[in-house]
């Protein structure tokens, strides 16, 4: 299977991607924004529709529209501080019916694109793709070795960062900024409709069994590629969807988790038990 | 010099005024007890104080540099942290060394001496054998020690406390006025804390700042007696 070029980028983008998900799908979580990414991969998804309409390139119309939203979704979480959610609701069902109605306006032809881009296509990754994820990976980790201490004070308490003379409203626009052009540059691979799971999952496993923020975020990798790897593995064997594979294995990663964190605290609780009938 | 000059306050929610007619300066070396009913909207007073919210009229005029002419820092403790209760994947160790980076050290690794004052500020509340556990698994008196342990590890010049003592037993309380009354005598901190402790804490702090009901305001409408000077024996004599 490594002979294929096409399995070879593929299997780069998802070492790439697992590298990334925990960092920004902790952040994500933890700023409760978890469907952030799927309202962006909605807006996203018009963004695309637009490129397909205008005949520019999708994937940069996609980029620039995800900027936008991600800015004015800053702007509605200020708006409505007590109920976030509903920026969410907004631009997320705003995005879709965007994206319905450019679709419809350019009728003929582009069915197959756009499915593309909904369901996503691992294995049709072009080498322009891997670069920009490679490209991608390298600043957002290099963003976060840098911007770690901010971010952790920023996402534990907003008033607390502000106090302390942190820039809270420019972080938070930018994060969402660098949020949006994740999702436009990994929607075409695992699709717009599965790119929320696969950015928040690895960080809600890791959650469950780790203790401190940096051990959170350095669990959460290794869970992203077993998820990643071995959904690309399944999906080659049995030609199943690769996005929808990924998706379900990481979910059965987080059922194991949760049974494992179970046990792993009924243990506890019985050897202190048995250390007070001592 | 001041720390923070607050100058003919007023704030209103919408256009219902709560505060009105606010004016008092804190210096170094103040200890300041902010006292009133329930909703007597102390919080919103504290929070106009810090620039999270903008005074519908009048000023608030925050020094930018401390006694010694270096940046003026800050420590603010809020009566509630919602992150406490969602699960935050951290430790106690994290959290609180997470105070000493707005000294500076947002880019830059902690120090043996950074990690002394970590040590020294759980110890100080009693929660140092704790330091591995994650916040969510403390109890509700323990979570608010660890915000305290947080604020004494920034080392600020000027303290905001919104009733930090929720939760404590007398003898923990009484343990940490007499840390605050070292701090604001012996290193001339100022220290702004809004408490329902009016009685054993009037034998700690220096000024006492009471927001009031006047006859004249509106229903709901808070502002204040005049900022009066405590007569306490100063801790040096002690």
């Amino acid at each position: 299977m490594f002979l294929y070029e096409f399995m070879q980028r593929a299997f780069q983008a998802s070492i790439l991607i697992s590298l990334i998900a925990p960092m920004l799908g902790l952040f994500l979580i933890l700023r409760r924004q978890s469907l952030m990414a799927d309202t962006l991969a909605h807006v996203s998804l018009a963004g695309v529709a637009l490129g397909l309409l205008v005949s520019i390139n999708p994937t940069w119309t996609n980029i620039i529209m995800v900027v936008i939203i991600a800015i004015l979704l800053e702007y509605l979480r200020m708006l409505y501080r007590t109920y976030s959610e509903v920026s969410i609701a907004i631009l997320m069902s705003g995005g879709m019916a965007l994206a319905l109605i450019l679709m419809s306006l350019n009728q003929g032809g582009t069915t197959l694109n756009i499915n593309q881009f909904l369901f996503g296509s691992i294995v049709t990754i072009s080498t322009q793709q891997v670069w920009m994820l490679y490209l991608l990976a390298g600043i957002i980790v290099i963003l976060y070795i840098i911007f770690r201490k901010a971010m952790y004070v920023l996402i534990f308490d907003e008033e607390t960062a502000f106090t302390a003379g942190l820039p809270i409203k420019t972080m938070s626009i930018a994060f969402n900024v660098l949020t949006g052009v994740t999702i436009a540059i990994i929607m075409p691979i695992v699709g717009s409709l599965l790119v929320s799971a696969i950015l928040i999952l690895p960080a809600a496993i890791s959650m469950r069994l780790s203790r401190s923020f940096a051990s959170t975020i350095l669990l959460g990798i290794p869970i992203a590629l077993t998820g990643m790897l071995s959904g690309l593995f399944t999906s080659y064997e049995y030609g199943t969807p690769p996005g929808a594979t990924i998706t379900l294995i990481l979910l059965a990663l987080f059922v194991i988790a949760i049974i494992v964190k179970k046990v792993m605290k009924q243990n506890q609780k019985e050897k202190i038990t048995l250390k007070e009938q001592q | 010099m001041f720390y923070i000059k607050v100058a003919d306050l007023s704030f209103h929610y919408e256009k219902e005024p709560v505060l009105t007619n606010i004016s008092f300066e804190l210096n170094p070396g103040d200890f300041v007890m902010l006292t009133g009913e329930n909703g007597a909207a102390k919080t919103t007073l504290l929070r106009n104080i810090l620039g999270l919210l903008k005074p519908t009229m009048g000023e608030v005029t925050q020094s930018p540099t401390n006694r010694y002419g270096e940046k003026l820092v800050v420590g603010y403790v809020p009566q509630q942290v919602s992150s406490f209760n969602i699960g935050f994947p951290s430790t106690v160790l994290e959290l609180v060394q997470s105070g000493l980076y707005q000294r500076g050290k947002w880019f830059k690794k902690l120090t043996e001496a950074d990690k002394d004052q970590v040590k020294r500020s759980l110890e100080s509340v009693g929660l140092w054998e704790m330091r591995h556990k994650k916040i969510g698994e403390l109890s509700g008196g323990q979570k608010q020690r660890i915000s305290i342990a947080r604020v004494f590890a920034t080392d600020p010049d000027l303290f905001v406390l919104d009733e930090p003592t929720t939760g404590m037993d007398k003898k923990s309380r009484e343990e940490f006025y007499q840390l605050l009354r070292h701090q604001s005598e012996i290193h001339e901190k100022a220290i702004l804390m809004v408490s329902h402790d009016h009685d054993e804490l009037r034998n700690y702090c220096n000024k006492h700042i009471e927001l009031v009901r006047k006859e004249e305001l509106p229903w709901r409408c808070f502002s204040m007696n005049s900022c009066r000077e405590l007569s306490k024996p100063r801790f040096s004599s002690l």
